[in-house]
């Protein structure tokens, strides 16, 4: 099959890398680039519309401004599901402090992952001369960007909101095996933040290579011959359409995991576990215990 | 799952770097890793504006407005669980009212029935008591006027006694003659008892 491949000068990843439009330095320094536009795309379309699909209405009673409608209850249901059953449980009481970001985790992951599904090269290269787009998400540069936006929420609001008690928690057991802790813990640290970065770059590249490698087929079989192109792009075609819809689903799904994973990963910094406060906490059931008993 | 899904990927993606690599020629050599640090510094500038402008015109009044919902929520579900606690006491204090009402009823309607019959036995007593006074009075009425009629029977005779008397003898009795002859008359009568019937 690779030999088809080379034959056919097909290179899957054509379509999945970055385009550069404009650089400087010889190519070193992207200015503009098909990724880049995509997230100001997404960028442009968050900022227009959402301030308008999550608008309180201002007329009415209390509880006409109260009642979600219309495009409101889609975005407040998936906003509320977030804040309620992702971000409380890792965050508590710092919930609504962390909230705003982990919302716009969401919605700017999703939105590029979306767009990146949409087929918008045959619109967009006649008019450019070369197809703007491509799945954001699917850079690691950008991936990786936002898991050190993660990462810095992690360490600069695990200081801000806990101090020296932060640093602490690196330092567990008794000298000299805690540092050797707290180093396992920064390495841990940073591992979680690059399995963040790869684990959406991997998910949202895949996806869009197989469906390259699967159109390829279509024209490896016309180059053998015209029935034999046509056989085959019956299931190729039925393949893609369940591969589009299976990465639709990824779209979501990865950026969940995104999202999820920053509410963890924040809320074990901020939310710090005290030993003693659980040693008084198991003291005092132990001697209401025993006064019961 | 997800790591199955992500070592499943990762094997594709090196799958297709091979393919990559093995292309060799110049205008398909690309790699899945390209960019630089010029797409991080864009990604960053472009997601810090969506956090801030999202944070300012969208999630800050829609974190607002569910916290005012949840607020309304919580107060509307402690008013309504206020309301029926007191609403629960009220109705304790409503029943055992309307049981006391009942217990009360029933002593007056006792009591009601009890006056009644004492009033009802007056009633009786006094009736009783005036119809045997109209009796005795009746009878005292009517011994008086059986007195008066023999009385009068009594002068009427004597009169025509008189007269016939007198019609008789010829004689004109006196007035003192007259009434002589009465008293003594009345005597005889007196004495005899029987013979007035």
């Amino acid at each position: 099959m690779i030999d088809e491949f080379l034959a056919a000068g097909f290179n899957p990843l054509t379509h999945v890398v970055d385009y550069v439009w404009y650089s400087a330095g010889d190519g070193r320094f992207t200015i503009l680039s098909n990724h880049i536009i995509m997230m100001l795309l997404a960028a442009v379309l968050l900022i227009v519309f959402m301030p308008r699909l999550v608008r309180v209405p201002k007329e009415g009673d209390e509880i006409d401004q109260l009642t979600p409608r219309g495009s409101q209850n889609v975005i407040e249901i998936i906003c509320q599901f977030l804040r309620d059953y992702v971000a409380k449980p890792n965050l508590g009481e710092y919930t609504d402090r962390f909230v705003p970001y982990i919302w716009s985790v969401f919605f700017f992951i999703l939105t590029c992952n979306v767009l990146g599904l949409l087929p918008l090269e045959p619109i967009t290269k006649p008019i450019f001369g070369h197809g703007i787009y491509g799945t954001a998400t699917g850079n690691t540069w950008v991936t990786g960007t936002l898991a050190i936006c993660t990462l810095l929420m992690i360490v600069v609001n695990g200081l801000r909101l806990n101090g020296f008690a932060y640093v602490k928690h690196f330092f567990m057991g008794p000298f000299p095996l805690n540092i050797l802790i707290a180093f396992l813990e920064v390495v841990g640290l940073v591992a979680k933040t690059f399995a963040l970065a790869l684990r959406l770059f991997i998910n949202m590249c895949t996806g869009h290579i197989l469906l390259a490698i699967l159109v390829s087929f279509v024209g490896m079989a016309a180059a053998v011959g015209a029935m034999v192109g046509i056989l085959v792009s019956v299931p190729v075609i039925l393949g893609s359409a369940a591969i589009t819809l299976l990465e639709l689903f990824v779209a979501f799904l990865q950026a969940f995991i995104f999202t999820f994973l920053s509410c963890v990963f924040i809320g074990q910094a901020v939310v710090i576990h005290h030993p003693h406060k659980h040693d008084d906490s198991r003291r005092v059931l132990r001697e209401e215990g025993e006064t019961k008993a | 799952m997800l790591i199955d899904n992500t070592g499943i990927s990762l094997a594709l993606l090196i799958c297709a770097s091979n393919v990559n690599a093995a292309l060799g020629a110049e205008e398909n050599s690309v790699t899945l890793f390209s960019g630089d640090l010029f797409i991080a510094i864009s990604t960053l500038l472009i997601f810090f504006v969506v956090v801030i402008v999202l944070g300012k015109f969208a999630w800050g009044p829609m974190l607002r407005g569910l916290q005012k919902r949840e607020n309304f929520i919580r107060e509307s579900l402690e008013s309504a669980q206020r309301d029926r606690e007191a609403a629960e006491a009220r109705l304790a204090e409503y029943e055992k009212k309307l049981e006391n009402a009942y217990d009360d009823a029933s002593a007056i309607v006792d009591a009601s029935r009890c006056e009644g019959d004492n009033v009802r036995r007056q009633i009786e007593a006094d009736a009783r008591d005036d119809a045997r006074k109209m009796i005795e009075r009746a009878k005292r009425e009517i011994t008086n006027a059986r007195d008066e009629a023999l009385g009068e029977l009594y002068n009427r005779a004597s009169h025509l006694v008189m007269e016939m008397a007198g019609s008789v003898l010829k004689r004109q009795l006196t007035p003192e003659d007259h009434e002589k002859l009465i008293r003594q008359a009345l005597r005889e009568l007196r004495k005899e008892p029987g013979s007035q019937n």
